[in-house]
């Protein structure tokens, strides 16, 4: 039963100003005024903008020991508030919030991301009151004009937000929020008639953090993950398909180096890395449109990019999955996991610390721009000269229709051959078989009906579910177990062996029941229908 | 959700000006309050401004017949909501007793909006009655005003026993001082005579001032509309009190 009261924000045209909104509503009804406060505010939100898709906004208020965190879920709920204590930091993670219902609402949508200032605001804000016959307060406007008047510093530390500051306060429109008071409906009715109906204002659907964003030149949708969308027609060629689809892999690559740089959450380096090994897997897979002599040392680049990056992803998965992993073992026992922990942390700052070095040297900078390079080459050299390569030239459907079945038909045959006895290693070369032929889904598949393409990614996603469990337990092993000598060493470490043995046969044992999940997952994917399903979609145009 | 009544069987002690001053504050310190205001004479609703008047009455209300969520009210305290008196609450005890189990009647009232406040305050009626035990019976709290006069431990001691012996699960009480004239001599002697270690009995004094006297024409918390006068303050001191009490 809900008792929150109505509430909805107009946005007032340029050229109306708070002053002469107030005047209108005075002619209307009786009102009574404060005076104007000026407070200022930053706006927060992940790099993705989740809280924006969620339909609510985070805002830091005030300063000092009044400083506070205000969740505003809209619809008139009354907004919720954790005070923060201690010092300001520039970024939340989930576990970072103070305790309490905002945390509980907020760390659903946060996952691994970290919440961000956007922008700063200076708001000018009037609080109007509308009373009754009685003098008492039916309801409660706010005129607020909030102007933008400062980013983050540096505002390129991550790219979903202003891509400038501001050379000075930038002022927003001028909104009017109206809420209802309990129990009247009626008046709320009138006012909304008054503005609505009779000024004609509009309701505000855009957040106010979109309306400086844009001010500043950014693009309110924030940074979009390592999903690519690119448009391709089927009669494109190969060669022209595959640069516009890397093109865009790039960008998403390089848009994570600032945030990964800067360590603002785990998933910058990790959007970066996918989008590395997507690049990777399309100019494996379309090879035959490339010179190969120009292609290999792209290839290597790539292929030195993601191993630069591997170690402190490994150790982001082990550090995020902890709680995880420690709750594997009996609960006396957990705490004696904890020199285990400290001593991954340790790893993993030291990982850091090199790749670091490497994306901020200078081998990485002439690597990337040659393959920027490469990409404009072709694209611009395309259909010159008479002896392109071999695909090059052919439409895009065909290239990767032609891959999309061959590698779907190895993955059958290998999968066929796996059985209890075959060794784990012929498990991982499946799966490393399956995120090609995800990626070429991912990345082409929208030149096919989505009717066959999503079933299909259906299939392989089940099996590449187990196959993953499969494969990262069996990581999570090789890598604690090789903690063993360096803990030996450490205080507590005889008693943290123990415990991590007891976790590693956890992970072995869950690694084995991944394995025993193989066949059932692999039947669908490998059926009789799938199969003539996949010859014929993927075979000719679409 | 914790129930706080004031509370004493003599009237012009100073209830009124408890509830809403303590309701005010609930809701100042972000607890989400409710203020039931159950004496017919709607003081409270007038201080509040909303009219002392409940869609079908009392009675309905008390049997269950009616949506209490129509007949709430926003005050201008933002975070404080009224349900507000109505003259038909001079008859509740008879329409308490005609229906069953009348001292949980006012309970099962507020149970739709439980789960939508922190705090709720009765704002009673000076009486020992039907409505009197409901209250008891709901309440985790007494909040009871006491005039400084050679009677007041008497009567105080008489509503202790009350409750002690006649209501199941016995709120606790808090007395305090109110009106208090510090000029007049007995009033001194009163409350300086009152052993410091009771624990039933607040610390803070409510004083007799003129802010409170006006609030009948202010129409509004003394808490709101003077905070840093000197009942202002007495106030506040005196929700920091109840509100450790309370737990909430």
């Amino acid at each position: 039963m809900p008792l929150d009261v109505a509430s909805r924000a107009y946005v007032v045209p340029a050229g109306v100003d708070a002053d002469t909104l107030l005047a209108f509503l005075a002619d209307r009804f009786d009102v009574a005024a404060d005076q104007p406060v000026s407070a200022d505010s930053t706006v927060y939100d992940t790099v993705d903008r989740r809280l924006r898709a969620a339909g609510v906004e985070a805002r830091r208020e005030g300063g000092g020991a009044k400083a506070r965190l205000v969740l505003l879920e809209g619809a008139g709920a009354p907004p919720v508030v954790a005070p923060l204590d201690g010092p300001v930091r520039d970024r939340y993670l989930a576990p970072e919030l103070p305790e309490g219902p905002l945390r509980d609402r907020l760390a659903p949508l946060l996952e691994e991301r970290a919440l961000l200032p956007l922008v700063e605001l200076r708001t000018v804000s009037r609080s109007v009151r509308v009373r009754n016959q009685d003098e008492k307060t039916v309801v409660r406007l706010t005129l607020s004009t909030p102007a933008v008047v400062a980013v983050p510093d540096p505002p390129q530390a991550y790219t979903g937000g202003p891509r400038r500051a501001p050379d000075g306060p930038i002022t927003l429109s001028t909104r009017v929020t109206v809420t209802g008071v309990l129990g009247y409906p009626r008046p709320l009715a009138r006012v909304d008639e008054a503005l609505a109906g009779e000024l004609g204002l509009q309701e505000a659907r855009r957040p106010l953090a979109d309306e400086a964003i844009v001010a500043l030149d950014g693009d309110p949708s924030g940074l979009g993950g390592s999903k690519v969308s690119t448009q391709l027609a089927a009669d494109q060629r190969t060669d022209l398909a595959a640069v516009a689809v890397l093109r865009d892999l790039a960008d998403i690559t390089e848009a994570n180096i600032p945030g990964t740089l800067a360590d603002l959450d785990t998933e910058f380096l990790h959007d970066l890395r996918v989008s590395v090994r997507k690049a990777r897997s399309a100019l494996r897979e379309m090879k035959r449109a490339f010179v190969p002599d120009e292609l290999e040392p792209q290839r290597a680049t790539l292929k030195w990019v993601q191993a630069i990056t591997g170690d402190t992803r490994d150790l982001d998965v082990q550090l995020l999955d902890w709680p995880g992993l420690a709750a594997r073992v009996p609960a006396d026992r957990q705490a004696a996991l904890e020199p285990v922990h400290v001593l991954v942390a340790e790893h993993r700052a030291a990982a850091a610390e090199r790749l670091d070095a490497e994306l901020q040297g200078p081998e990485f900078r002439k690597a990337w721009a040659a393959y920027r390079e490469f990409l404009s080459d072709v694209e611009a050299s395309a259909g010159e000269g008479d002896d392109e390569p071999a695909d090059a030239a052919r439409p895009i459907a065909w290239s990767a229709g032609r891959r999309i079945r061959k590698v779907y038909g190895a993955m059958v045959v290998m999968g066929r051959a796996i059985d209890d006895s075959s060794p784990a290693d012929d498990l991982h070369e499946l799966r490393k078989r399956g995120k090609e032929l995800r990626y070429l889904l991912e990345l082409f598949g929208g030149l096919w009906p989505a009717a066959v393409v999503k079933p299909m990614v259906k299939t392989l996603k089940g099996l590449q579910d187990v196959l993953g469990t499969h494969q990262d337990r069996a990581v999570q092993v090789e890598s604690l177990r090789a903690l063993g000598p360096e803990l030996a060493k450490r205080p507590d470490g005889p008693n943290a062996l123990l415990a991590l043995g007891t976790l590693v046969d956890r992970l072995e044992h869950e690694q084995e029941e991944a394995r025993s999940q193989f066949a059932e997952r692999f039947a669908p994917f490998a059926a009789k229908d799938q199969r003539s399903l996949v010859d014929t979609t993927f075979r000719g145009a679409p | 959700m914790k129930v706080l009544a004031t509370y004493n069987i003599k009237g012009g002690v100073g209830k009124t000006s408890a509830a809403v001053n303590v309701a005010a504050l609930g809701a100042r310190d972000g607890l989400r309050t409710l203020l039931w205001d159950l004496d017919p004479q709607g003081a409270a609703s007038f201080l509040f401004r909303v009219r002392a008047k409940v869609k079908g009455g009392g009675r309905k209300l008390v049997k269950g017949r009616s949506d209490i969520t129509d007949l709430l009210r926003g005050t201008d305290v933002e975070g404080l909501d009224l349900l507000p008196a109505d003259f038909s609450y001079r008859h509740m005890d008879l329409a308490l007793d005609s229906a069953g189990k009348p001292t949980r009647r006012l309970s099962r009232v507020l149970e739709p909006v439980a789960e939508h406040y922190d705090l709720v305050v009765f704002d009673c009626p000076p009486s020992i009655s039907l409505v009197s035990e409901s209250v008891f019976e709901a309440a985790d709290a007494l909040l009871v005003p006491l005039i400084p006069s050679t009677l007041t431990m008497r009567t105080f001691d008489q509503l202790d026993e009350f409750v002690a012996e006649r209501v199941s699960h016995p709120p606790d009480i808090i007395a305090f001082f109110s009106m208090v004239d510090r000029r007049k001599r007995l009033h001194r002697q009163v409350v300086e005579a009152f052993p410091v270690d009771r624990e039933d009995v607040a610390r803070t004094a409510i004083p007799a001032a003129t802010e409170v006297e006006l609030m009948g024409i202010r129409r509004s918390p003394v808490v709101v509309d003077r905070p840093h006068s000197r009942a202002g303050r007495a106030y506040g001191a005196l929700w920091a009190e109840v509100r450790a009490r309370l737990g909430v």
